[in-house]
């Protein structure tokens, strides 16, 4: 009989959910917000109808991300440390250093064999994650998927001298009114939000094979400019917002296969969609 | 769906000895002994831990107020905020060390009013009759704190004793210079000593401060006799109980209730250890704390380590000691010489261990024998953002660590698919937030960063050869 494996990722901003088998059978990547997080179980049973699957069908649900609390269905919460590990693993086995640039935070993470052994967080201030470009790109008008785009073309990137994401937006709206083109505005933002990821990073020694996961991954600038600065290829998997999810369904199939090699059962959830009552 | 408004409900922090426990009505009387004793007349003195004069003042008979204890228990009351509001409105930046901040808007406050703040914790800072700052090399506002609450105190007069200690350097002996500093020190303390004559109108009785010292010193040993049964596995007591267990050693030291409080934990660490009782029931990972002064307010972490069956056998925060027997005190009847030489020889004691091993330094070489002594796992490390002394120390501790300290068989999978012995460093978590902002604090993003380094742990002991 096959089984079946769901791993949920509730980031800050985004919520993602993988369904797999031997490989991801379904996927789904929405915006988190204030009520879907209350409605993990609306992005699980979307994410089960696509495959037609019942929720029954799952053998074990891993929950991860910042939102992992609030999923009261699943059989077990690990952090997004050890899910993105895992899930980066699966697609680069040789990987040494995960950067993740997410909507509200940034981590890096040493891998050894595959598993994590160190990692570090930046959770304190919205300058070196997607909430930085976010905010830049509202106050230049222009939608956010094209900043890495537009900053391929800035041949000679601003200074943006400013580490704090509010006086960075003022900085910002100044050097446009200056005359500096917006190609070399956003090759610089990109390369300051750069310059603090990597400076967090290198506390962990970075090592080859870097990868580069989150939403900021999207941003084909600022994996260029994390590349230069680090002085390292940097390389992308093929959907970077679904490592954590795909790595909690891994490291769900890990323990289930775990309890069957020492002859234990599996403890799991009533398997039930309930919404959660209390956030 | 009806929503249910969650109330905030603060868990009360768990103990695992009973000494720790005692700590807190031993802090509020201690308090609330400084403001009878004004009321009585007593000289009252503000000052720092780890000061070295300790037994001076209970010699001269002046009650110390120990202002950074006081920021503390504010902090620990999460009652700290409109103090430092306070200061920041007197025009003192946020960033500076937020003890200090705290100390100068309850100062302030209590100065304009004429009497304690409203509701102020324990009942209150008493108004001291003199400020005794003691600069330490690293850490500035020792000196500056109270230069700063003058302007509210005018008729409070400061005495500032330096108590120097050369800095590391792998090619300086310090037999070379010590004899420079001892006199240094020596001097200083005598300054001291004039001082509190002045302030008293007594005299220095040169006999019971042999006493007291004498008694300081078997203190010491005591100290360090009863925190290295913390190496007993299951550990009877953690880093948690000790941000309790350096109340005495830090404000009460050369007392005779100092050096029973130690006894009596010592005697109840044996017993925990002879019954096997440990800080946890399961206990999994054994882990140091490398540094940083801790959130006051989020004292409770340590239970929260503990509930994922994580101890702390050993911490470098207040263990503000060594043995005594260990530190090349020449016989000398002078008491104030033994204080000079007590000082000298704690601050240099890693110095020598330090030059053996290439690219350490004494820090360092502190973390690695706690690590080897008291089996542990991983480190954890506090960034309080407003104590600049630790702030820049700690990181580079932590690197110098993982260069130069890689104790973990593993073996590493190259690029060929071909798995090598190697070894790995010790992992390292690095908490971030005060002493006593709490704005700075975040109790999800902690215990999210907790959560990981636990995980982190696991894999690390999975991975070991």
């Amino acid at each position: 009989m096959t089984q079946y494996f769901a791993g949920i990722d509730i980031g800050s901003t985004m919520t993602k959910v993988v369904i797999m088998d031997s490989g991801i059978i379904s996927s789904i990547i929405g915006p988190t917000g204030p009520e879907q997080r209350r409605l993990a179980n609306k992005v699980m049973e979307k994410a089960l109808n696509e495959v037609d699957l019942p929720f029954e069908a799952i053998t074990y649900v891993v929950a991860t991300g910042y939102g992992r609390i609030n999923v009261p269905f699943a059989d077990k919460q690990i952090t997004e440390i050890s899910c993105h590990a895992k899930g980066v693993a699966h697609f680069f086995p040789e990987v040494k250093t995960i950067i993740d640039i997410g909507g509200q935070d940034c981590k890096g993470i040493r891998i050894d064999n595959g598993k994590p052994v160190d990692f570090v967080m930046n959770d304190k201030c919205a300058a070196g994650t997607g909430r930085f470009l976010e905010i830049i790109a509202d106050a230049l008008g222009i939608k956010i998927e094209e900043m890495g785009e537009i900053g391929l073309e800035g041949n000679h990137p601003a200074k943006i001298s400013n580490i704090c994401t509010v006086f960075a937006e003022q900085e910002v709206v100044a050097r446009l009114a200056e005359g500096v083109s917006l190609h070399n505005l956003v090759a610089g933002i990109l390369e300051s939000l750069a310059n603090r990821v990597s400076r967090m990073v290198n506390r962990l020694h970075v090592a080859e094979e870097v990868v580069v996961t989150g939403g900021g991954a999207k941003n084909v600038g600022l994996v260029k400019a994390l590349s230069d600065k680090l002085g390292y290829t940097v390389a992308v998997p093929p959907e970077p917002l679904l490592t954590g999810a795909v790595g909690a369904a891994l490291l769900g199939k890990d323990i289930a296969d775990k309890t069957l090699k020492d002859g234990v059962s599996l403890e799991t959830k009533e398997r039930s969609l309930k919404e959660i009552k209390i956030f | 769906m009806a929503e249910e408004e969650k109330k905030e409900v603060r868990k009360k922090r768990r103990t695992a000895t009973k000494a720790a426990a005692s700590i807190g009505p031993m802090v509020k009387e201690s308090i609330g002994g400084t403001i009878r004793a004004k009321q009585e007349g007593k000289k009252l003195a503000y000052t720092f831990i780890v000061c070295l004069y300790d037994e001076i003042l209970s010699v001269m008979d002046i009650v110390p107020v120990w202002t950074e204890n006081y920021a503390g228990v504010c902090g620990a009351k999460r009652d700290a905020e409109r103090f430092l509001e306070r200061a920041e409105s007197l025009g003192f930046s946020r960033s500076l060390c937020t003890y200090a901040l705290c100390g100068l808007g309850f100062d302030q406050w209590r100065e304009k009013l004429g009497e304690m703040p409203p509701d102020a914790p324990w009942g209150g800072q008493a108004r001291p009759d003199m400020m005794l700052s003691s600069g330490q090399i690293l850490c500035d506002p020792r000196n500056k704190w109270y230069q700063a609450a003058q302007q509210f105190m005018p008729d409070v007069p400061i005495y500032d004793v330096g108590l120097p200690y050369p800095l590391y350097e792998d090619d300086i002996e310090v037999a070379d210079v010590q004899d420079y500093y001892i006199k240094h020190i020596t001097e200083e303390l005598r300054g001291l000593v004039t001082f509190l004559e002045k302030q008293t109108g007594k005299k220095m009785d040169y006999d019971r401060l042999s006493e007291f010292v004498d008694l300081g010193e078997r203190t010491w040993n005591m100290i360090w006799e009863t925190y290295e049964l913390r190496r007993a596995v299951p550990t009877p007591m953690g880093t948690g109980d000790a941000m309790n267990t350096m109340v005495p050693m830090v404000f009460m030291m050369g007392t005779q209730q100092c050096y029973d409080f130690y006894l009596a934990l010592n005697k109840e660490l044996q017993d925990k250890i002879a019954r096997k009782e440990g800080v946890v029931e399961d206990e999994k990972y054994r882990l140091l704390w490398g540094g940083g002064l801790p959130s006051w307010f989020a004292l409770t972490d340590f239970n929260y380590f503990n509930s994922k069956g994580a101890v702390f056998p050993v911490e470098t925060t207040y263990r503000m000691i060594e043995p005594i027997y260990r530190l090349n005190i020449p016989d000398t009847n002078d008491p104030i010489e033994r204080l000079a030489w007590r000082w000298f020889g704690y601050w240099t004691y890693w110095y020598d261990k330090a030059k053996k091993r290439p690219g350490s330094e004494p820090d360092v070489e502190r973390l690695i024998q706690y690590i080897e002594d008291y089996q542990i796992d991983g480190v954890v490390m506090h960034e309080a953002f407003s104590c600049r002394t630790w702030h820049l120390g700690l990181i580079w501790q932590l690197n110098q660590l993982r260069k130069i300290y890689k104790p973990i068989p593993v073996l590493i999978l190259g690029k060929d698919g071909e798995k090598t012995k190697g070894k790995r460093e010790l992992p390292s978590l690095i908490l971030e937030s005060d002493i006593i902002d709490i704005s700075s604090y975040s109790e999800v993003d902690t215990r999210n960063r907790i959560d990981a380094f636990i995980e982190t742990l696991e894999q690390t002991k999975k991975n070991k050869v």
